[in-house]
């Protein structure tokens, strides 16, 4: 009697989980007009973000490697020549070279979803449209996670160096 | 077989061998062309190249990155260390860290907003009381 219940309350769980899933990702029939609608601009509107965010990839990448490669390494590089080597400095470039890495990484998987978005037929699949953009939208949310990462260990990386300095 | 017949025969193969070549070229080319599109687009690098039609930056962003140009610098890897060296190390930094703060809000979330793609915007529904 007690399983018969508590699988029960499991199945009614887990019902409950789907329809809040469903709803979540749901648009009304008014957002689906709008899509059908306004297909062509809100496409214009996401070729433009497109091209916004490669412009915006292309400078912050320059800047991550230029502060990795002529900045970060050759300082680590010359305090081990000096007998000065920092645990924690090279702890951060080698976080630093990760969530580099992972920026780069992720702004690929982050554009081909707008690709696919972009490519998609919002006039007859407004739905699967929608839910396309949803995912877009998280994928961005990862850039700019990954963007606050790196500009955080840069602000650590300068902070371990006017200590250094203090102390010589 | 006369001479002439064979002179003729040997004309006529020279062009069929010649056609061979031209199409084995041309399947070759269009093969390795393919490769080379197929590696372009699935390593990501697609999506870096500023020189595709509708990425090209416009003649402002041109002159913002003459006007804004950095000196080339590097840090050398070796000599002593003093607080003078890290200190002009710490103002070369910051000249690269001021170039990354001039881009507020990198991939800011609102750019993909119902609003700025001109979806209307689906408010929560309040809580009955």
């Amino acid at each position: 009697m007690k399983k018969k219940g508590l699988a029960f309350c499991c199945a009614t769980v887990l019902m409950l989980c789907q329809c809040f899933v469903s709803s979540v990702g749901a648009i009304t029939d008014e957002q689906s007009a709008a899509i059908k609608d306004h297909c062509e601009t809100i496409r214009e509107n996401l070729k433009r973000v497109q091209k916004e965010d490669s412009r915006v990839r292309v400078y912050l990448g320059g800047y991550y490697e230029t502060i990795l490669s002529k900045f970060i390494v050759p300082l680590n590089v010359r305090l081990v020549e000096n007998n000065l080597s920092s645990a924690g400095l090279v702890e951060n470039q080698n976080k630093f070279a990760a969530v580099k890495a992972d920026f780069a990484d992720d702004f690929v998987k982050y554009q081909r979803e707008l690709e696919e978005l972009v490519g998609m037929d919002c006039k007859e699949k407004p739905a699967d449209f929608y839910d396309k953009l949803t995912a877009v939208r998280q994928r961005r949310q990862v850039m700019v996670k990954d963007v606050q990462r790196m500009r955080s260990l840069i602000s650590g990386h300068v902070q371990l160096v006017e200590s250094l300095k203090g102390e010589l | 077989m006369e001479p002439e017949q064979k002179k003729s025969k040997k004309i006529m193969h020279g062009g069929r061998n010649l056609v061979i070549l031209g199409v084995v070229s041309t399947v070759l080319a269009v093969m390795t062309t393919g490769v080379s599109l197929a590696i372009y687009h699935n390593s990501g690098d697609i999506y870096l190249d500023r020189s595709r039609p509708g990425y090209l930056p416009d003649e402002e962003e041109i002159e913002n990155e003459e006007e804004n140009e950095v000196e080339e610098y590097s840090f050398e890897k070796s000599g002593k260390l003093t607080a003078e060296i890290l200190a002009e190390y710490l103002e070369r930094l910051q000249a690269e860290i001021k170039a990354i703060d001039a881009y507020e809000q990198p991939f800011d979330e609102s750019a993909l907003s119902d609003e700025r793609l001109g979806i209307p915007v689906v408010e929560p529904d309040s809580p009955e009381e």
